[in-house]
């Protein structure tokens, strides 16, 4: 046990110690906040991508004339032109384009002729606005004025789930389990395959740079496996206790600032228009939605998966790294080991769509796949059995990867030269020392 | 006897490491594990240091059968070097250090000691990325003994050091015998180790051919040649000795005696006294280790060719 200690405290410390790694841990949060910050900033902002742009209307019938609605982005002016007359003003205004409008026995068509190639969402605009006078004259048409229709647009459903729990009938509201289930199993998958590929060039280093004979007289093969995973374990975990600090610091600030942004932006948008209410409200639900749940227990469940999933495939990037000479040789191995992982990030999204479903049961039991699955479907409530069942399977699922990597490890690491096959490999598992 | 190793035979999948070694190595003293690249003697020590284990054979370390607390008296310089790049040079010690099963403060004062020795106390906080291959080398051999092994196996340690730094190491090699150490020194350049073991063990395609003190292994084969320098008359083969290799330049004469039948040196000197020369020097010619090798090779393939 000794021995697993100090190798675990070197290969943590080396890692810790590093300039690079405190780098790392407080800069990439800010880089993901910055990465979709950045979305968010441009989403709500088009205008700074996307330039202005004005279209000029000729309308045959005269039915849209002064009628559609200028926007931010594009911008209507109206004028008769005969065609042949296009080519000449396109070339001698500022405009993007015309807008022709053919009236030929009452049958509308429309063409935009422009300088260049117009974006989709130019096109998609134009046909909305002009869908909507169209429709609006239709609606009159049969009797429905415009304070009606607004009346009808303004309607909106939210559901509310209730779900049994042990005291009753609980709200639950599934937008909000959805986006933490996926946070937690995106944080799943990342911290394998990052700390996965950790392990398997530190046994490599270890194996090219021939410390691991030095090494392999003091101590056991599977001390020094054991001791490279969990120290490295460990700088996973510090890496995120970290996080949770700085999350708990400045969560309390910016959520207040999010809902302040919310309730100003809705206040604005009833004053302007009295829309987006019920979008608005939405996004309201989901932030009080997270309050619902039991974080702590969440997190200590996140700390079992992730520490269990890393087990089960740490110990396989462990025995990966000993079978190869160079980290290029790993791609052939590498390929059954990630496949699962990537299976079933892909299958979660299946998941969020029916948590209950006997695939997602199947699946939270399979310890290739559980980790990420069940941090997908815990924030949804799921029977305590099956959760003890699950997490019962990947104990065994990492004791077994544990031992087979050891036994794959203590040959590889001293053996040197030609790739090993999979019969080779297969082969060491049952070799004496 | 520090280690009494019987019976030993180790297999690979499908080719025989060792077969049935038998071999004693005392206590204090080096002793030379010598043999061409492949012959064994690496899958040997791998054996010792607990890094494989044997197929059947028995080892017993001062007397009692190797277990794995034996591996903290044993320090092992294998013959690849490596070290972890990243790491300073005191971590690294200290880790190997503490490894090897002494405490993290004993540690600490027995570096001091080394570092001292080696005049290294400024490069204590560096990576080993950044150290020249020859300061590597003695930060290796320092990992090998920081923690006073009483056994020290040293596979090739010199391949790779420059002639000043394997005359610190043969200097370090003599004071850690001299404090008591057994050094057990495998090498396929066998005329390294003449000069610098007590003891030898001969390994050729996993099977002992022959080991001894290198005094007696000398004696025994010894085939009874001299090399005389004189001046005066040329010497011509007689009834006691053929003369052969004979050189001359500016009168000085050059050869080597064969004896005829056995003499010692003594009947020797008084039979060369009574020619007409003068004798410059005078000195038994003992083979070689490389020559002893060849011969114990064919001897061997011989025997097994008449068997």
């Amino acid at each position: 046990m000794h021995k697993i200690f100090l190798i675990c405290k070197r290969e943590y410390l080396s890692r810790v110690k590093k300039r690079s790694f405190l780098l790392m841990t407080l800069l990439s949060p800010l880089l993901i906040a910055l990465f979709y910050g950045m979305i968010f900033y441009f989403s709500i902002n088009k205008n700074i991508t996307e330039e202005k742009k004005t279209i000029l209307v000729c309308d045959e019938s005269g039915r849209f004339e002064n009628k559609l609605e200028n926007s931010k982005l594009v911008h209507f002016q109206y004028k008769q032109l005969k065609p042949a007359a296009f080519e000449k003003t396109l070339n001698e205004s500022g405009i993007e384009g015309i807008l022709w409008v053919r009236d030929s026995a009452s049958n509308l068509s429309y063409e935009l002729i422009a300088k260049e190639q117009v974006g989709i969402g130019l096109t998609n605009t134009i046909e909305n606005k002009l869908e909507k006078i169209i429709k609006n004259e239709a609606l009159a048409a049969k009797g429905i004025n415009e304070t009606t229709l607004d009346e009808i647009n303004n309607l909106s459903v939210n559901i509310n789930t209730q779900i049994k729990t042990k005291i009753g009938f609980e709200k639950s509201n599934s937008d909000a389990s959805s986006i933490l289930g996926f946070l937690g199993a995106f944080l799943i998958y990342f911290f394998i395959f990052l700390y996965g590929v950790q392990i398997m060039k530190g046994v490599i280093e270890e194996k090219t740079n021939r410390i691991v004979e030095v090494i392999i007289s003091s101590v056991k093969p599977f001390q020094l496996m054991m001791g490279k995973i969990i120290g490295i374990a460990l700088v996973g975990i510090t890496q995120f206790a970290i996080w949770i600090i700085l999350i708990m610091v400045f969560s309390g600030s910016v959520t207040s600032i999010i809902q302040n942004q919310m309730q100003l932006n809705s206040a604005a948008l009833q004053g302007i228009e009295g829309a987006g209410q019920g979008a608005q409200n939405m996004n309201l639900d989901i932030l009080q939605g997270f309050s619902q749940f039991n974080i702590p227990l969440l997190l200590l469940y996140f700390l079992f998966y992730f520490i269990g999933g890393y087990l089960f495939y740490g110990a396989l990037f462990a025995a990966i790294g000993s079978a190869v000479d160079s980290e290029t040789d790993t791609q052939q191995f590498m390929m059954p080991i990630t496949l699962p992982l990537i299976f079933s990030i892909v299958f979660a999204q299946h998941i969020i769509n029916d948590p209950n479903s006997s695939l997602s049961i199947w699946l939270s039991m399979i310890p290739f796949s559980s980790p990420i699955i069940m941090m997908v479907r815990l924030p949804f409530g799921i029977p305590p059995e099956q959760i003890a069942l699950s997490m019962i399977c990947l104990v065994i699922g990492f004791m077994s990867t544990v031992w087979f990597a050891g036994k794959i490890y203590r040959i590889g690491i001293l053996t040197y030269g030609k790739k090993p096959s999979y019969k080779e490999i297969f082969k060491w598992l049952f070799r004496k020392n | 006897m520090i280690l009494e190793i019987e019976n030993l035979t180790k297999t690979y999948q499908n080719h025989v490491a060792l077969r049935n070694i038998n071999l004693n190595i005392k206590k204090g003293g080096i002793f030379g594990l010598l043999g061409p690249n492949g012959a064994g003697k690496t899958s040997l020590i791998r054996i010792l240091t607990n890094i494989t284990e044997a197929d059947s054979g028995t080892i017993l370390f001062n007397g009692v059968p190797i277990n794995q607390n034996h591996i903290y008296q044993m320090g092992y310089l294998p013959e690849e070097r490596g070290l972890y790049k990243k790491m300073t040079v005191k971590d690294q010690l200290l880790y190997f250090a503490e490894l090897k099963g002494l405490q993290n403060k004993e540690a600490k004062i027995r570096l001091k000691y080394w570092v001292d020795k080696f005049e290294i106390k400024d490069w204590l906080g560096k990576k080993v990325e950044e150290l020249s291959k020859g300061m590597q080398q003695k930060v290796q051999f320092i990992a090998t003994v920081l923690h006073q092994p009483s056994l020290i196996i040293l596979d090739e340690p010199f391949s790779g050091f420059d002639p000043i730094n394997a005359q610190l190491l043969v200097d370090e090699i003599l004071q850690l015998k001299a404090n008591g150490a057994t050094i057990i020194f495998s090498t396929h350049r066998m005329d390294s180790v003449e000069l610098l073991c007590d003891q030898i063990a001969l390994i050729n395609k996993s099977e002992k051919i022959l080991d001894g003190s290198v005094n007696e292994i000398q004696q025994q084969f010894k085939q009874h040649k001299f090399a005389l320098k004189y001046h005066g008359q040329v010497l011509l083969n007689d009834h006691l000795f053929k003369i052969s290799k004979e050189t001359e330049s500016n009168g000085i004469h050059t050869c080597l005696l064969e004896l005829n039948n056995a003499m010692t040196n003594n009947q020797i000197l008084q039979a060369l006294l009574q020619k007409n020369i003068s004798i410059l020097s005078f000195g038994e010619q003992l083979p070689s280790m490389e020559e002893i090798f060849i011969q114990a090779v064919n001897q061997k393939s011989n025997s097994n060719l008449h068997a």
